[in-house]
């Protein structure tokens, strides 16, 4: 929505996705802020913030396969393994460089994820939950018992630094702005995907896939393209994931982690883009902070105890996502929007 | 003219004692520790004595050591919730902010994220935990001074077995889980040092459960009818809970092999009393947290009295004290070949490889240390300790049964 007196008067205007001069300005500085970011702060911050960026990529095709389709995912992290394993396995076993090696990673959960999207033709809500649980199980159990010279077997695959230019990407700053480059581009690609008309049809089939049949939806294509376009980002996270830790191990991708990634939807907004960015942020904020807050506390009043003072940020962290979900359940996405229509409207009720 | 009184003399001695202290306090150096810990995962439970037991032994070591060399060494907790994503975001920090000449870590999490970060930044980790095979490999910045969980279950087996008596191998059960590499890791162990050695260990089935087994009756029903004289569990205290109801419900009973992190106490609270476990095992490289007067347990009264010691006697307890040890004695080691102000991780990890760590210097809390270049561990010379429950009451049942030599798997 845009402010009062703003009309689109070209079809590619109304198409754009950055669409008046404030917010260019705004884009443009928040560019600046990314790229400046690794030479104002500190190493912490730089690690803290390239985690963020593998998660939101995730996390967006979480959102579009959950979020927009309204298809029930518990599996993204396996997604996100597959993809990880896809990617070291083209590093190590055929030598592939990274900007090949992470796409590949990203189509190889794709086709995984498809597999499991054919299932969500049929079935759906808890069952398809549990579908997705079952991916979770069989990505771990095929990767523990298929012949260890495949994937590494539970010795896991270690990687060599991605280059560029002959130049190793192995300091926290330069692994930052590869994925900064690569986050970038995943979510000006998702914009994209949910403005064109496979994210209108996610929309309808989730609003009501019946309805959305009656009107000429592919039902069953639209669901397993935003199981395989949702797992594809999981891939491209996992990718760089691999290239960031430089490790790759089946216990770096459990049902644990799926439901992370779930709370990050839930709490930056379901349906939305942005929302996920959001999510992102403020979960893996609030966790870090609480886990940085911690040794200072204990350090600075001894008398605490360790054991009580970290409970304690335990508690206030599960505290504060049970609070989003009571409070604003539809995420603070939907708050940002009621706040900017009051602004927009105002001094008028509606 | 009286110019020298005894009041002055007293006066001047006291001054230049002031002034050497002054001198030798301003010439000490100051290094970092980074302390990794679980204290808001799913291992926050047992942290307490770990991270409880380390924090007095730096203290000791600065009063006792570290003012002699001119060290003074801080330690710096930090909560990695037992994930490797953590881990990862935290390591850049603590570079940064501690810059540590060495780390305390915690399990595979810290493996897994900075195996590849350590010897680029040159900083060694010294691990609680035992190792794994898939992280035998050479040229290692990551040490464990106990072998892997598979060199442990052997020393058992081969300790049990010399108590059987008997010429005729070993009948071992594993019940085991394929939820996580480690334990698949662990089974793995058992099996090749079986297949290598058909004489000592048959491993008569491998079952595999869920990670939290709730009925095991017809797998210990089917491995009890296989003849097995012992059941290893390495995995948790839920598997050893399973196991004991299973043996109870079918009317027979072979001792159990548990370890460090499921020992006999902890699955016997689990249980509901910790006699039911009676002639069951633990087994690890470590000295055996008994009540008996031994030099671990001297130097952990002294803590308790001397430093503020807080954690109670237990085996994590035991593992804390047993990485800081190896690591207060290392830093010793480079300072005697670098110099206390050259002290570097780089040298440190040198001076682990270059030097043994005798038993009585770190108080028996571990056998004698030889590390080397091939392995994260010592690969021979280790002794273990068995702890079980005798009469009721928890007993060291050998505190020196020596680990064998296993290939890797």
């Amino acid at each position: 929505m845009d402010r009062a007196g703003v009309f689109a008067t070209s079809f590619g205007r109304d198409q754009a996705l950055i669409r008046t001069r404030q917010q260019w300005i705004a884009f443009a500085l928040f560019a600046v802020l990314m790229v400046a970011l690794p030479y104002v702060v500190g190493p912490r911050l730089v690690a803290i913030s390239t985690a963020m960026m593998i998660s939101a990529v995730v996390v967006i095709g979480l959102q579009i396969n959950t979020g927009y389709a309204g298809q029930v995912n518990l599996g993204q992290a396996a997604f996100m393994g597959v993809g990880a394993y896809a990617a070291a396995v083209c590093a190590t076993k055929f030598g592939l460089p990274f900007w090949l090696s992470i796409p590949l990673g990203g189509c190889a959960a794709a086709v995984f994820g498809f597999i499991f999207g054919l299932s969500a033709v049929r079935i759906k809500g808890f069952y398809l939950a549990l579908t997705t649980i079952a991916a979770q199980m069989l990505f771990h159990f095929m990767i523990l018992n298929v012949p260890s010279s495949w994937f590494g077997g539970s010795n896991g695959l270690s990687l060599e630094p991605a280059r560029i230019f002959g130049v190793a990407l192995d300091t926290d700053r330069s692994i930052y702005f590869l994925c900064l480059v690569v986050t970038a581009i995943m979510t000006f690609g998702a914009y994209g995907i949910v403005r064109s008309r496979h994210g209108r049809a996610f929309v309808a089939v989730r609003d009501d896939d019946v309805a959305s049949g009656m009107m000429g939806v592919n039902v069953v294509r639209t669901k397993a393209t935003a199981f395989l376009i949702g797992a594809f980002y999981a891939g491209i996270g996992g990718g760089l994931w691999a290239y960031y830790v430089r490790f790759v191990a089946v216990d770096q991708f459990t049902l644990f982690h799926s439901i992370w990634f779930i709370a990050m939807i839930i709490v930056g907004g379901m349906g939305s883009v942005t929302g996920a960015l959001i999510g992102v942020f403020i979960i893996t904020a609030v966790r870090e902070s609480f886990v940085t807050l911690g040794p200072s506390l204990v350090q600075s009043f001894p008398t605490l105890g360790g054991d009580v003072v970290f409970a304690l940020m335990n508690v206030f962290l599960g505290g504060i996502i049970a609070a989003f979900l009571i409070f604003e359940p539809r995420g603070l996405m939907h708050r940002w929007t009621i706040l900017k229509r009051s602004y927009r409207l105002w001094p008028f009720p509606y | 003219m009286k110019v020298f009184n005894r009041h002055n003399i007293a006066g001047a001695i006291a001054a230049l004692g002031i002034l050497s202290t002054a001198t030798a306090a301003s010439a000490q150096t100051t290094y970092n520790i980074a302390s990794m810990a679980d204290f808001t995962g799913p291992y926050a439970d047992v942290m307490k004595d770990l991270i409880g037991a380390r924090r007095p032994a730096i203290e000791w070591w600065n009063a006792e050591v570290g003012s002699k060399l001119g060290i003074k060494l801080n330690s710096k907790d930090y909560d990695h919730r037992y994930d490797a994503a953590q881990v990862a975001s935290l390591w850049p920090g603590i570079k940064a902010e501690l810059n540590p000449i060495v780390v305390l870590g915690v399990g595979g999490p810290d493996v897994a994220a900075l195996q590849g970060r350590l010897p680029a930044d040159k900083v060694p980790m010294i691990m609680s935990t035992a190792g794994y095979g898939f992280a035998w490999k050479p040229d290692p910045w990551i040490f464990n001074p106990r072998p892997t969980y598979s060199h442990e279950a052997a020393a058992f087996f081969e300790w049990y077995r010399g108590k059987r008596g008997g010429t005729g191998p070993l009948k071992v059960a594993v019940i085991s889980s394929e939820a996580s590499p480690a334990y698949v890791d662990q089974h793995k162990g058992i099996e090749k040092y079986a297949k290598d050695n058909p004489d000592k260990v048959e491993v008569v089935e491998i079952v595999f459960t869920e990670v939290q087994p709730t009925d095991l009756t017809t797998q210990i029903n089917r491995v009890l009818r296989k003849g097995a004289e012992v059941i290893s569990i390495q995995t948790n205290t839920a598997a050893v809970v399973a196991t004991k109801r299973a043996m109870q419900a079918v009317g027979k009973k072979v001792p159990i092999l548990m370890s460090s992190h499921n020992g006999v106490l902890d699955s016997g609270r689990a249980v509901g009393d910790v006699k039911q476990m009676e002639g069951d095992f633990e087994v690890y490289a470590m000295a055996v947290p008994t009540e008996e007067k031994t030099p671990s347990r001297a130097f952990f009264d002294m803590l308790t009295a001397k430093y503020n010691m807080k954690a109670q006697w237990t085996v994590t307890a035991v593992q804390g004290l047993a990485q800081t040890l190896v690591a207060l004695r290392a830093i010793e080691a480079a300072a005697a070949k670098v110099g206390a102000d050259k002290i570097t991780g780089e040298s440190i990890r040198d001076a682990m490889l270059a030097n043994d760590i005798k038993s009585d210097r770190i108080f028996s809390v571990l056998s004698d240390l030889d590390f080397t270049n091939e392995a994260p561990f010592p690969v021979k010379g280790l002794k273990a300790g068995i702890g079980t429950i005798k009469d009721g009451k928890y007993a060291a049942a050998a505190q020196d049964a020596p680990v064998p030599v296993l290939n890797k798997w």
